[in-house]
């Protein structure tokens, strides 16, 4: 392993042209995940018709590189702002936020730093050393029923966070599932809830959605309390935090990678569930439960260690087994087709020097993060000085661009307004916008593996029990779902 | 009634309105699907229906605690919420809720390029800004970032609106961009 790495390596360092873009895919998945309104997956769609000029390792590194530093981008507004740069940044505003209200953004987005690194890094390492046998595990393990537990228990955690109450909690997720329904089905492609609008018939556009449910509705969120004359800027600081305060939570570091890299390595589920798990993990172990969602540095640094753990994990049903596990992965299938691979078993022995560069780009994509992100954090901390008057028509014009360029339809930028209002009502009522967000991400997901599975057993309910790994999902789920009831109905169940 | 105030019942209203409207909407494509038992209205029945055991639940929960936020719940906003009984204030709300869907349903006929200088201005105004210095020379920075990342940099196709003369000013900005990427 060492030998192929030292050799991808030198190949990836070895041509100017290849450092270019390497350095171009760091730097660009960064900015590009930062800023709100445009993601990484923007900027992957654009320079995909570019990549045919490249070799077919330039083109699979350069998005293997935007997709790992590109999750980590979107943590900096989901902190400094409370505007996710994409839904898997989404947990790390819920501490990362109040710790920016609290003065204390310098730590918060160091924290957001330094484990995005780590938790790339060590998820780039377990890809290097077992990438074969872990996709025979899953493809031997995990089937739809499995991924549709996993989407269960991910939608029971959500439903406990974020909202004034577990009822709530369950309804933000519900409305979540409602929206997902619209559009064609997945099973038999008949279309639903499209109330005669033809560009309806594809459904709620993600991208539309989670913009307005996030960027929008914290605008109109700060709107208010400018024009009621409570807004207050957030307060700069530069301290990042120390060594010891990091190795204080060494053990949450360690669970998020886990859950990070199982839940990366299922197809379709990645990131954005990884980051959700991994901070109700970090709640439920946590002996301060109630500091959490009021600026405890262990919620930045469980959701931020996890959605950048997801994405070496990834890469293993894309590169093993061809499988591609969300948006960016599906875009690296095309890359391979452009120049006439197949991802896939055959990959390993046929382009095993495309393997380890892009193995040796993400590690060091990783290790950037650490680097630049330190350097970078200075600066960019300065952006909470720029008066939010002046910031406000930026990140709606971005948003704007952002939902109409993803599908070319004024529709989505209707909807990302819709959704902005929609968002910002539930929020003063209470409603969980992640919740919501979460349920839409996963609602066809959930479905469509929930049919596969049905038609996999015969529509026998109870084989999902003979399952291990789906029974114990299940009954994690489940668990997650009876202990928040129980809370709801337990005495002094209330805060005034 | 027990801590039930009015706007929990209107909140629930308003949610059984959408639980009957998604389920009443459900017969138009109950249709069965041969690999599927289920058919295609199966899962979002479902949904509804467990939406609406989540709906009565909260009305139960509001009945019994009021609007008080339930303890152990991690991540929910407590901050009070802005007191609307001014109108002035109530008008400024509603004119930032309603401008952006204004611009988003003026971008067909007139196109992005011309309506955003006007949106951005008009959002500053409104987010309380007054030195009109400041909001013309922020105006024209946000404006140059916008034209210089999408279309000079990105070439991304943006509403171009379909009225004259909207539709020939925004012709008369690519003519200009084209002139610019021919000079490299």
């Amino acid at each position: 392993m060492i030998e192929n790495f030292l050799a991808g390596s030198a190949a990836l360092f070895g041509d100017p042209l290849t450092i270019a873009i390497f350095v171009f895919g760091v730097i660009g998945g960064m900015l590009f995940g930062a800023i709100p309104g445009v993601s990484m997956l923007t900027l992957a769609a654009i320079l995909l018709p570019f990549t045919a000029g490249l070799t077919a390792t330039q083109g699979v590194m350069l998005f293997a590189v935007i997709y790992c530093t590109g999750t980590y981008g979107g943590a900096i507004t989901a902190i400094l702002f409370n505007i996710p740069g994409s839904p898997e940044n989404a947990p790390t505003s819920f501490d990362g936020y109040p710790m920016t209200q609290q003065g204390r953004s310098g730590k918060a987005v160091g924290a957001a730093v330094l484990c995005s690194a780590v938790g790339g890094i060590a998820s780039a390492l377990v890809m290097m050393a077992a990438t074969e046998p872990l996709a025979k595990w899953a493809i031997r393990n995990i089937g739809p029923p499995e991924i549709f537990a996993l989407v269960f228990f991910g939608l029971a955690v959500a439903s406990s966070v974020g909202a004034r109450t577990i009822w709530k909690g369950w309804m933000s997720v519900l409305i979540g599932l409602l929206i997902a329904t619209i559009g064609q089905d997945p099973v038999g492609g008949i279309n639903r809830y499209n109330f005669g609008i033809g560009d309806l018939a594809a459904g709620i556009a993600f991208v539309p959605a989670i913009l307005g449910f996030f960027a929008v509705s914290e605008i109109f969120v700060q709107a208010e309390r400018k024009a009621g004359g409570t807004y207050k800027a957030p307060k700069v600081s530069m301290s990042f935090p120390s060594f010891l305060e990091l190795w204080m939570h060494k053990i949450a570091v360690l669970r998020s990678i886990l859950v990070g890299f199982f839940c990366g390595i299922l197809p379709g589920i990645g990131a954005t569930l990884a980051a959700f798990m991994s901070y109700g993990e970090a709640v439920r172990w946590s002996k301060d439960k109630d500091s959490f969602g009021r600026g405890n540095m262990e919620g930045v640094i469980s959701s931020e260690t996890a959605n950048n753990a997801a994405t070496g994990a990834a890469m293993i049903p894309l590169l093993a087994l061809g499988l591609p596990g969300g948006a960016l992965t599906a875009m690296m299938v095309a890359v391979f087709q452009m120049h006439d691979l197949e991802p896939g078993p055959l990959v390993f022995y046929n382009s095993p020097d495309l393997i380890w560069v892009v193995f040796a780009a993400m590690f060091y994509a990783n290790l950037s993060i650490l680097i630049i992100g330190v350097v970078e954090t200075k600066t960019i901390l300065n952006l909470l000085k720029i008066p939010f008057q002046f910031l406000a028509p930026l990140i709606l014009m971005l948003a704007t661009i952002g939902a109409y360029i993803s599908r070319g339809l004024v529709l989505d930028v209707m909807v990302m307004f819709l959704a902005g209002i929609f968002g910002y009502l539930l929020r003063r009522s209470g409603f969980s916008i992640p919740g919501i967000v979460l349920g839409l991400i996963l609602g066809k997901i959930g479905e469509q593996n929930f049919a596969q599975g049905m038609q996999m057993v015969h529509y026998d309910l109870g084989t999902y029990f003979s399952r291990p790994i789906c029974a114990l999902l299940i009954a994690a789920g489940t668990l997650t779902l009876l202990a928040s009831i129980y809370r709801a109905f337990a005495p002094g169940k209330t805060k005034a | 009634m027990g801590r039930l105030n009015r706007s929990h019942l209107i909140e629930a209203a308003i949610w059984l309105v959408i639980v009957a409207v998604f389920y009443g909407f459900s017969f138009d494509f109950n249709q069965p699907i041969e690999i599927y038992i289920f058919g295609a209205a199966g899962w979002p029945r479902v949904v509804v229906g467990l939406l609406f055991i989540a709906i009565m639940g909260n009305l139960y929960y509001q009945y019994k605690n009021g609007s008080d936020a339930q303890s152990g719940i991690i991540g929910s906003s407590d901050e009070g919420a802005t007191d609307f009984s001014d109108r002035a204030t109530l008008f400024k709300m509603l004119a930032v809720l309603g401008v952006p869907f204004i611009f988003a349903w003026l971008l067909k006929p007139v196109g992005i390029y011309f309506s955003a200088p006007f949106f951005i201005a008009i959002i500053m105004w409104l987010f309380g800004e007054r030195r009109w210095k400041a909001i013309v020379i922020v105006t024209a920075v946000i404006y140059v970032i916008f034209l210089g990342l999408f279309l000079v940099i990105l070439n991304a196709p943006l509403p171009q609106g379909n009225t004259s003369p909207f539709y020939d000013f925004s012709a008369w900005i690519l003519t200009m961009n084209t002139k610019l990427q021919g000079l490299w």
